[in-house]
């Protein structure tokens, strides 16, 4: 990926034909450029005008066997940016590689980028090129850190996790976290083979929102790789191990 | 190019081709989709009606069993029921859209039974031109010949790269193992291969 453009690869995306992990760099990085954005439009209407060249009915029975299932299947609310929910959708279908279904009602997507952090709900650049700075590795895994339920009905929206070991970097992306209660905050642990070790305060943004982009590793002064990854509420000040419940967990 | 631009347009215009983003008449895809996203059913299963043809389309070329297509084909609608409230326009047609999920859906069940990879290349060649008999295929003339003239302005090698990706629902590293030449000849030649499609068909008018 390193010795990519990835402007390049609107047309290959539009085919399906890039491999996984070009594909979740470019899905990181189409949706805030202007040029790939429109390629992707474009191709993709090409790509329909072809296969509508050869249209075939599928057999009979189909029809009512939809109609069916949709009477007792729900539909997704509207309100998610469609690059995010396209992104969360492929990654729910591939739980295989990722370990771990994605809670669908979440998408806003959350990363402090090192050292500043960045609200909102727009796709930031910076996060981006660190989403697909970490995904260009060999290495790079993506989970989801589950709800613990340990506070009961609070512990809604949900948190992804994208790192690389080699690339030393992890992105937190997370939604819909409920706000912390006052003098507290969210704190990302990494838990490895020695412990835990705090990583980064959470701070609350826009509706339960979170961007941050991390350094780990050796380099970075953290020693073990990352065996767990978990997001506890801590006094605002944040504690060097963790003193709450653990509310959301993934294991690597 | 400007005659030819012209007469694209035209044609556009006056054979009335679905503009299907919802600015016109009640029973537009985009309608339909509107209406479909609020849990119209009856809605849904008109934009089946509209779609199926399209949506099978594509995933019987790329799944090519029947049975299976069959399969994939509802798996693809459920999903677009799902989604159907996350449709938006500014990014391109209901059938660009519809083709677009179900070429996904149809690559993930090739994909997970690793079919591509014990398909091979003669195999795949064999679906290549526009017109191959599919016994249940509807033809639509018009389309067709219009597809395959914008298909006829690439190069045989763009041609052959961008089916195999598409159709064949292959990796371009995979077409590049098929093919025998260099990763980035073949994404190259899917790039330019795809810019020309793009610029024959109107990209902007399905």
């Amino acid at each position: 990926m390193t010795d990519v453009d990835i402007h390049h690869l609107g047309a290959a995306y539009a085919l399906d034909a890039l491999d996984e992990r070009e594909r979740m760099a470019f899905e990181a990085h189409y949706p805030s450029c202007d040029v790939c954005r429109a390629d992707v439009s474009d191709f993709r209407s090409a790509l329909a005008q072809l296969a509508g060249a050869s249209t075939a009915a599928p057999s009979t029975s189909v029809r009512a066997a939809v109609m069916a299932e949709i009477a007792q299947t729900r539909q997704l609310s509207p309100m998610l940016p469609d690059s995010i929910s396209d992104l969360a959708e492929r990654r729910r279908r591939q739980q295989r590689t990722y370990g771990g279904a994605l809670a669908m009602a979440a998408a806003v997507v959350l990363a402090f980028v090192t050292g500043a952090m960045v609200t909102g709900g727009d796709e930031a650049p910076a996060y981006a090129t660190d989403l697909e700075f970490v995904l260009a590795h060999g290495d790079a895994r993506m989970v989801t850190l589950g709800s613990t339920g340990a506070t009961g009905s609070s512990a809604d929206g949900s948190v992804k996790v994208a790192w690389s070991d080699e690339g030393e970097r992890m992105v937190l992306l997370a939604n819909g976290l409920p706000g912390a209660p006052d003098g507290q905050a969210y704190e990302l642990w990494l838990i490895g083979a020695d412990g835990s070790v705090p990583l980064r305060m959470l701070d609350d943004a826009s509706e339960g929102s979170i961007r941050s982009s991390i350094g780990i590793g050796t380099g970075v002064g953290i020693d073990s790789a990352p065996r767990a990854w978990g997001i506890t509420l801590e006094p605002s000040g944040g504690s060097d191990a963790p003193t709450g419940d653990i509310l959301y967990l993934t294991d690597v | 190019m400007g005659v030819l631009k012209f007469a694209r347009t035209g044609r556009l215009t006056s054979l009335g081709r679905a503009d299907d983003r919802g600015s016109g008449g009640t029973d537009s895809l985009g309608d339909q989709l509107r209406q479909a996203g609020r849990g119209d059913q009856a809605a849904f299963g008109r934009l089946y009606d509209e779609l199926s043809p399209l949506v099978h389309g594509v995933v019987l070329k790329v799944v090519r069993d029947p049975a299976q297509s069959d399969e994939v084909t509802q798996e693809v609608f459920v999903e677009l029921w799902r989604l159907a409230a996350r449709y938006d326009s500014s990014k391109g047609s209901v059938k660009s859209w519809a083709a677009t999920v179900a070429h996904r859906r149809a690559i993930d069940r090739v994909r997970s039974e690793q079919a591509s990879r014990e398909r091979n290349l003669r195999d795949v060649s064999g679906l290549m031109p526009a017109h191959d008999a599919v016994a249940d295929e509807v033809e639509t003339t018009f389309e067709q010949a219009r597809v395959r003239r914008a298909l006829d302005e690439l190069t045989s090698l763009q041609r052959e790269a961008v089916e195999l990706a598409y159709f064949g629902g292959h990796t371009y590293r995979e077409v590049a193992q098929l093919l025998g030449v260099a990763e980035g000849t073949v994404k190259t030649r899917i790039r330019d291969g795809m810019i020309r499609l793009r610029d024959e068909l109107g990209a902007s008018n399905d």
